[in-house]
């Protein structure tokens, strides 16, 4: 075999090997555990930073990776994807600024009731709370009466009102329970909960529902 | 270009070059007894010579890819692992979010119930599987109608939906979050801890 041919041989079979490696390793990268490598380039850079400003800012960052790994699951584009996490950023800060140092879970909710379209300035008067006292439920109802459409306004003094008369989350549970009935039958949601709010002690309610122990129950139907 | 080998001048020289030159038997014995009889040469080399004295390695076409391939292979992980450490954990934080600190250790086990008994597949999405459809699959109970799936869930506030054959539907029995961005509702459920 002449030194040409040898050469050839041999560059081809280190082209073909080199390759052989490269495509595995190439394809253990599209399993990267790390969710932002599924982004574009652009996309997984803005996120990123938007990620950094958060621990900065010490912000909680799971609910912005949860957003990304959402619009993955709707097959949404990077640029969809950057917009509602940068978004998420904005009410997280918000919030943040309003109510100072309080726990992941709280922000998040207090950022989903100003995404919902309650005012910062309406959010600060749970700023002060009682020592060990959870605002998670009460914003969780009170995002909700705004999605399904009571004004903004009633829906925060109601809300506000209850807190600051130190009601607890059944009282929460129970006044959003009712509300969400009497939507569903066809009442105005600012009708629905003006009359409800007036039937509501501001003290623990009387009704409890309680679900059995260790185990919580959620009951939906279609 | 002219191939040497296939050359016939070159192959008349190969030819002639191979050809045994006759000798004789006799002359040969002679020789090789005058050479056994010559003191064998010692030749004293340092360990040191024997490791830098050049020597020509033969490789194989396929003993050579797979060095090659070696070689790449090293190179690409090193690169992969130098790029993902870089990515994430820039001046000196960390970016693993997928578990929250905050949460208590302890687990409440909940029950999530649909009814859709026309339905061929419902499953659960959430930030508590990182809102795969198809991790967390509901069971269609055919006495009571019902798709069932009970699951533990760590305390505190989470986002779900049901995928009820293929299109998303928030709880109707559950507090409901704002639009997630994305053109959808979701629900939200608050676990208490167990110890609370």
């Amino acid at each position: 075999m002449t030194p040409f041919r040898r050469f050839r041989r041999t560059a081809a079979a280190l082209v073909g090997g080199g390759a052989l490696v490269a495509l595995p390793a190439f394809g253990a990268t599209a399993q990267d555990p790390d969710p932002l490598s599924r982004l574009d380039a652009n996309s997984r850079f803005a996120i990123e930073l938007i990620i950094d400003s958060a621990n900065t800012a010490g912000l909680p960052t799971r609910p912005l990776m949860s957003k990304v790994l959402e619009g993955f699951s709707h097959k949404a584009d990077g640029r969809r994807i950057t917009a509602v996490v940068r978004t998420e950023f904005g009410y997280l800060k918000t919030a943040h600024a309003t109510l100072g140092g309080v726990s992941e879970e709280e922000l998040a909710a207090a950022a989903a009731v100003l995404e919902a379209g309650a005012k910062p300035s309406q959010l600060a008067a749970f700023r002060v709370r009682q020592k060990g006292r959870s605002d998670l439920e009460a914003f969780t109802d009170w995002a909700d009466l705004l999605t399904r459409g009571v004004p903004r306004d009633d829906a925060s003094s109601a809300i506000t009102k209850l807190w600051q008369d130190g009601a607890d989350d059944a009282t929460f549970h129970n006044l959003w329970r009712s509300v969400q009935t009497d939507i569903l039958q066809g009442l105005n949601p600012g009708t629905a909960l003006q009359n409800r709010v007036r039937e509501t002690p501001g003290g623990p309610a009387t009704r409890k529902v309680t679900p059995p122990e260790g185990q919580q129950e959620n009951q939906s139907s279609r | 270009m002219i191939d040497s080998e296939e050359h016939p001048y070159v192959e008349w020289i190969a030819r002639e070059a191979r050809r045994p030159v006759p000798t004789d038997a006799e002359a040969r014995a002679r020789v090789m007894a005058a050479i056994r009889t010559e003191p064998r040469l010692r030749v004293h080399r340092s360990r040191w010579a024997a490791l830098v004295r050049p020597r020509t390695l033969t490789l194989s076409p396929v003993g050579g890819a797979l060095l090659a391939a070696g070689l790449v292979g090293i190179g690409v992980m090193g690169g992969l692992y130098t790029h993902n450490r870089d990515v994430r954990a820039p001046a000196g934080q960390s970016k693993t979010v997928a578990v929250n600190p905050q949460l208590p250790v302890s687990d409440t086990v909940v029950k999530f119930v649909f009814a859709a008994p026309r339905t061929t597949r419902v499953s659960l999405v959430g930030d508590f599987n990182d809102w795969d459809t198809n991790r967390t699959p509901l069971r269609y109970d055919r006495e009571v109608g019902l798709w069932t799936v009970t699951l533990p869930l760590s305390a505190g506030r989470h986002l779900y939906a049901f995928v009820v054959d293929g299109s998303w539907i928030p709880d109707p029995h559950a507090p409901q979050a704002p639009d997630d961005g994305f053109g959808h509702a979701n629900s939200v459920k608050i676990v208490r801890g167990t110890a609370s």
